[in-house]
């Protein structure tokens, strides 16, 4: 007990802080008092307000005594949670004897604004911004309820990063929530920075291609997972959101579904699913079909593309991959750079791959409107992550096609569905509602449905309160 | 979590199961052993694989849901079961075999002359592999999603229906065939594939009319098999038929679009995903009888053992001639196993019944 006393010193603290020259500390010497704070972590105004003008204010070391007694203080008698305090924003306040803390965070964080990677057309803009508390806000703005839950965890044996499991108490499965609790505990690393990497180490086969749980940067997009029984993860100084459990059909819809008129939602799911469709399959076909099923070209259309491929020296297969991976140059190279440069680059890729490849007799105008469709498609998928999956997977399809042709292609669809049906997110089946067959969620898994018939919330989520709504009109 | 296969899955998978490379053939079959309207033939053996099912059935209903390997080690000595097993996995697994083998030689003639068809069998086997070591709940998840990638090629019968014409099917039954017993026999191959779902006790939902399910599953396959043999009746007639080889081929290469014809050889390829799920079934069933022999093995190197070993004999046969008198002798074996099977767990079943009354 002396010795935990001893430790927590002044002298302590700025030993255990020593060479942080963004420390502050400042000395009251009247009252024989001494702050130390990081000055970036704390709201100013608190600072002064709570702290710095109560203190100067003071004349006797009795009235420090009765400010600190006051509820906001909180008496520390160990080092670690002081410098764990100072760390989280707080004030360490050393009078006598005795150290107390006083929680004024408040860090510079980015305001609220439109997200650049997940836009819509109809609907609220507002995007999630790197301050988790600041996200919070926006869902319970959303979510007015009590049951509105909120666990905290913190991940990184070096980061201490704040992560928050958000639920809907008697809506979402506790069963879901205790496991993600879990997952999130047994996390042994260094530091995790984003929700994308959080939810690679939350996922129940980290090797696979698919992500297998919903990232999204919208607070209108989680409220809506976490009303229909989802769990919702954040973590600090990430604006991306993680809901679970997920399956790869949820990948397909968009929020506008919901915004805009439904014969509008529904044909715009399935232009989806014709993307994604095309994105995988397309330059694969055009690939088999020139290499090895010439016949199956109807005599009108083989003479146009037997003009077209006459020039061209290489085999389809090195000529669909070339520009496919000249497509992936130019999607990298508009992505990192910044917007006025990047307008450049598409003028260049364009001039490059659209007229100049077909001039100099590299590849012929049939390939560039097949891996143009594909690139396009493969950008119709609403949510990046699984939208870059494909594009990754589609390489080895036209690879297969390349070798065995139509065979090729099937056999590499079989792979893909069977790596499909062996995943799961959270423990649910990640085919839901296909595979296991749940035909009650497929009018808001295909089609978008009239809203009274989306009576029911999607049965993966296993919610205790499976209705969503009552009234049949 | 607690997952058990529900009816729909399971009727797919019943279903999937069932229907397999026979499909390509099945209409010159009827129509060379049972002449005219041969595909009449087709609801006799509809009920009686309904019959056999239900004999299935009261396995589960007697055995209460119990795995039927269980029940056979509660009465039958080891040393008689054993032997008893290994022949059940030699025939599934072999019969297995051959169906992936004939797919592939097929394929070969269609579109790949000049390859080694075994490379395609490699391929096929490690892609029935990948299934097999995962589980049967991975299986039935996969066999639902293939169902619905194979599903709307029932569409593609309506392009053929202009050319359909009632006059060729005639108003004579069952005329100008021969040897029908054997036909039987062949014809009713076609339906095999139900009779793995003795397996699947321990794996579904014993809340749900299961049973049904399997029914259901194998009335979708006698509807689709009944369309198909009617309108391909309707479309080359009887005498037709007899000289085609694979007329469900002829069928697919018929069909035109303005961007795109000759489909067969990528229609072909979607049949993959059926001729998989068939074997994989097989050989998922051969792989837990040969379990129970060598329990402490895992399951991965087990199928691992087993698919090399049928992968080395399927290099034996190498034309389609030879494969299908393979397929069609382990076919009749495999129809005898379909109705022995259950016949014997019943008689053990009842007589455990027997001695449990007695004994109380």
């Amino acid at each position: 007990m002396a010795e935990q006393h001893e430790r927590l010193s002044l002298e302590h603290i700025l030993h255990e802080f020593e060479d942080c020259a963004d420390l502050t500390r400042r000395n009251f010497p009247e009252i024989g008092a001494d702050i130390v704070y990081f000055s970036h972590t704390v709201d100013n105004l608190l600072l002064i307000n709570q702290v710095l003008d109560p203190l100067s204010a003071l004349q006797r070391k009795k009235e420090l005594e009765q400010l600190l007694r006051e509820s906001q203080f909180v008496r520390v008698t160990d080092s670690k949670t002081a410098v764990t305090g100072i760390l989280e924003g707080g004030v360490a306040v050393f009078a006598a004897d005795t150290v107390h803390l006083i929680d004024v965070y408040g860090p510079e964080a980015r305001s609220v604004s439109e997200s650049e990677t997940e836009s819509i057309i109809a609907g609220p803009h507002d995007a999630f911004v790197e301050s988790a508390t600041t996200n919070i806000s926006l869902i319970r703005r959303r979510i007015r309820s009590s049951h509105l839950k909120v666990i905290h965890c913190s991940v990184g044996e070096i980061s201490k990063t704040d992560v928050y499991i958000l639920y809907i108490k008697d809506i979402a499965n506790l069963a879901y929530v205790q496991d993600l609790q879990q997952r999130i505990e047994r996390i042994e690393t260094d530091a995790i920075n984003d929700g994308g990497m959080l939810s690679q180490y939350l996922e129940d086969k980290q090797t696979s291609v698919f992500p297998q749980f919903l990232t999204t940067e919208r607070p209108d997009v989680s409220s809506s997972k976490l009303v229909s029984g989802k769990i919702l993860v954040l973590i600090d100084n990430s604006p991306t959101s993680i809901s679970a459990p997920a399956s790869f059909f949820e990948f397909f819809s968009s929020s506008d579904d919901y915004y805009e008129r439904w014969v509008l939602g529904t044909a715009l799911r399935l232009v989806r699913y014709v993307a994604l469709i095309i994105t995988l399959t397309f330059t694969a076909l055009y690939v088999a079909v020139t290499t090895f099923h010439y016949e199956m070209i109807p005599e009108a259309l083989l003479l146009t593309l037997a003009e077209s491929r006459n020039r061209v020296p290489f085999p389809p297969v090195y000529e669909a991959l070339l520009m496919e991976f000249t497509i992936e140059l130019l999607r990298e190279a508009g992505a990192r750079l910044p917007t006025k440069v990047g307008q450049t680059i598409g003028i260049v890729g364009g001039i490059v791959i659209g007229q100049a490849a077909v001039q100099a007799g590299l590849t012929s105008n049939i390939l560039i409107i097949s891996v143009a469709s594909s690139a396009i498609a493969s950008f119709v998928i609403p949510n990046y992550l699984m939208s870059a999956s494909l594009r990754v997977i589609r390489f080895g399809i036209i690879i297969l096609a390349g070798i065995w042709g139509n065979m090729g292609l099937v056999i590499a669809i079989a792979v893909i569905v069977i790596h499909l049906c062996s995943l799961s997110s959270l423990g649910a089946s990640y085919l839901v509602p296909v595979a296991p067959m749940r035909g009650r969620d497929w009018k808001d898994v295909f089609i978008r449905a009239p809203f009274s018939l989306l009576l029911t919330r999607p049965t993966q989520n296993r919610t205790p309160n499976p209705i969503r709504q009552k009234n049949r009109k | 979590m607690n997952e058990k296969i529900r009816p729909f899955n399971l009727a797919v998978l019943v279903y999937m199961s069932q229907v397999g490379i026979v499909v390509f053939t099945l209409p010159r079959t009827l129509a060379d052993y049972f002449g005219t309207n041969g595909w009449l033939i087709l609801i006799p053996c509809f009920l009686l694989s309904g019959f056999n099912i239900y004999l299935i059935s009261l396995v589960y209903k007697l055995g209460n849901g119990r795995s039927v390997f269980e029940i056979m080690e509660q009465s039958i000595p080891k040393p008689l079961l054993y032997p008893f097993y290994m022949g059940l996995t030699a025939v599934w697994m072999m019969f297995g075999c051959v169906i992936g083998k004939k797919y592939v030689l097929l394929f070969q003639m269609l579109a790949f002359p000049t390859t080694n068809p075994m490379l395609f069998k490699l391929m096929f086997d490690i892609l029935a592999f990948m299934l097999i070591t995962k589980g049967i709940y991975t299986i039935s998840r996969a066999a639902t999603m293939f169902f619905w990638i194979t599903a709307w090629m029932y569409l593609l019968l309506l392009w053929v229906l202009p050319d359909f014409n009632w006059v060729r099917l005639t108003p004579f039954i069952l005329q100008g065939g021969h040897n029908q017993f054997k036909g039987l026999l062949e014809v009713y191959g076609a339906f095999l594939g139900y009779e793995i779902s003795i397996l699947l006790f321990p794996y579904i939902d014993r809340r749900k009319k299961m049973m049904a399910a399997i029914q259901a599953g194998n009335a979708y396959l006698s509807v689709s098999y009944i369309n198909l043999g009617l309108v391909s009746f309707g479309i080359f007639s009887s005498d037709q038929l007899k000289q085609l080889l694979y007329p469900l081929l002829d069928i697919l290469a018929y069909i035109q679009f303005p961007f795109v014809e000759r489909l067969e050889n990528l229609l072909y390829g979607f049949f993959m995903f059926l001729v998989l799920m068939t074997v994989v079934m097989y050989w998922w069933g051969a792989v837990e009888t040969a379990g129970r022999i060598v329990p402490r093995l895992k399951r991965q190197v087990l199928a691992f053992v087993l698919l090399a070993i049928t992968y080395g004999i399927s290099f034996l046969p190498k034309t389609i001639d030879e494969i299908d008198a393979w397929i069609s002798f382990l076919g009749n074996i495999t129809t005898g196993v379909a109705f022995g099977l259950p016949v014997l767990l019943i008689t053990v079943l009842l007589i455990q019944k027997k001695g449990e009354k007695s004994g109380g």
